[in-house]
């Protein structure tokens, strides 16, 4: 169907921020606020009517993974629209926020531990609502300065891999997809990622049974890279 | 005193906001409008917390038109289903619609020209005074729009009541 205007017109003249495998990030603005687009695009080597399925479930999942953290009170980016068609969704776009990733690379000891003791917070009780996040990385996270109190607030961003689920293996693995990620994007840092599941354990009930399965996952994944 | 705020994902349309309060026609206005006579959505300003959250409803409203997926049959009545948490429509009416003693009204058009004659189209309907669009915050009920939308109090530690309710709106028909 020919249309004039729709998602696909704003897209072209957007700026496109990051072309990513499953999706593409574009700045633009929406009812006059600014906004972030992330479009999940037509995969070819896919059978069309499944990659059709795929994405609006994708889509779909992750803005309920968004509203799930928020109803808990984590913060997520604002769903401002979604286009089921175009497989767009409009978010929030968190203005003047940096990633963890930055502030880990320019920041010392004392702020760091302060940010693995809430990043650790967080996580638990993400966990805790059944939410996971599917691709935890500290580029994932935003810090944003608080309007009022000048508090930082820790944002989470991408949930388009996030799937509900109660399994501690769950949850444990996406621990240890931080973990990989962390330790490799942050060389020497074992003893902060360690304060941050110190504080994932102290802040759930529910921690044992997930820093368990952790454990188990990384002997896994020890004894493949062995096996070569 | 309106608003007017262009559509970007739909070049050229734009949706205009008026808002009066002292209203003492409320039933005649409710029934021109279910009679097709009034070209505009007329909400009941006690549900709304902001202007903005009036945009999303329209936006998504033309979004639906567009694609011919309306749940309802004309713009407007879509407007005021999309305000609305739940999927059933005769509730979003009720409570977003305007009731017949209503003293206060907020009226929504969506247009592509020059909105000036549909503005004095419909202040010369409304008898009532009209007051700038962003007075509408002051006339919410908090308490209501946070029953009816099921908002946690541990939601609004990490954003506001307007973030709240345009993140229900915005993913109601996938929940
Ligand atoms: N809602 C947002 N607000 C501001 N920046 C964002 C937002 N979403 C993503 N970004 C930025 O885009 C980068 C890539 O995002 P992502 O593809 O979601 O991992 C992030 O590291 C952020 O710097």
């Amino acid at each position: 169907m020919a249309q004039h205007g729709g998602t696909a017109a704003v897209l072209e003249a957007a700026e496109l921020l990051k072309q990513g495998a499953e999706a593409r990030l574009y700045r633009t603005r929406f009812l006059g606020r600014p906004a972030i687009v992330k479009q999940r695009f037509p995969k070819r080597y896919r059978h069309p009517l499944l990659d059709e399925k795929l994405s609006q479930r994708r889509t779909a999942q992750e803005v309920r993974s968004i509203l799930r953290c928020r109803r808990a009170g984590i913060s997520a980016p604002v769903v401002y629209f979604v286009d089921h068609t175009s497989h767009c969704i409009f978010l929030e776009e968190l203005v003047g926020s940096s990633t963890v990733r930055d502030y880990i690379g320019s920041h010392r000891d004392l702020e760091l531990d302060r940010l693995a003791e809430r990043v650790g917070q967080i996580l638990a009780r993400m966990h805790d609502e059944d939410v996971i996040h599917g691709d935890l990385t500290t580029s994932n996270m935003l810090l944003r300065r608080g309007t009022e109190d000048g508090k930082v607030d820790l944002v989470l961003i991408d949930f388009g891999l996030s799937y509900i689920s109660a399994l501690p293996e769950d949850k444990g693995v996406d621990l240890y997809v931080l973990e990989k990620a962390f330790l490799s994007t942050h060389p020497n840092t074992e003893a902060l990622f360690q304060k941050l599941l110190d504080s994932y354990a102290r802040s759930s009930n529910k921690s044992a049974a997930v820093l368990k399965k952790l454990d188990e996952v990384r002997l896994r994944g020890r004894k493949r890279s062995m096996v070569g | 005193m309106h608003f007017t705020q262009e559509l970007e994902l739909f070049p050229g349309k734009k949706v205009t906001q008026l808002l009066f309060k002292e209203v003492k026609n409320a039933a005649v206005l409710r029934k021109s409008a279910v009679e097709g006579k009034i070209n505009g959505a007329l909400i009941n300003p006690t549900m709304l917390v902001s202007p903005f959250q009036v945009l999303v409803a329209a936006n998504k409203a033309v979004h639906l038109q567009t694609i011919e997926k309306m749940k309802t049959r004309s713009l407007y009545s879509e407007i005021i289903f999309n305000l609305s948490p739940t999927n059933n429509i005769s509730e979003a009416f009720k409570r977003f619609g305007i009731s017949d003693g209503d003293d206060s009204v907020m009226v929504v058009v969506v247009h592509d020209k020059d909105e000036s004659q549909l503005l004095s189209d419909i202040t010369s309907k409304v008898e009532g005074r009209q007051v700038p669009v962003e007075d509408v915050s002051s006339l919410s009920d908090a308490a209501k729009i946070k029953k009816l939308y099921k908002v946690t109090p541990a939601e609004e530690t990490c954003g506001t009541l307007l973030d709240a309710v345009i993140c229900r709106m915005a993913i109601k028909d996938v929940l």
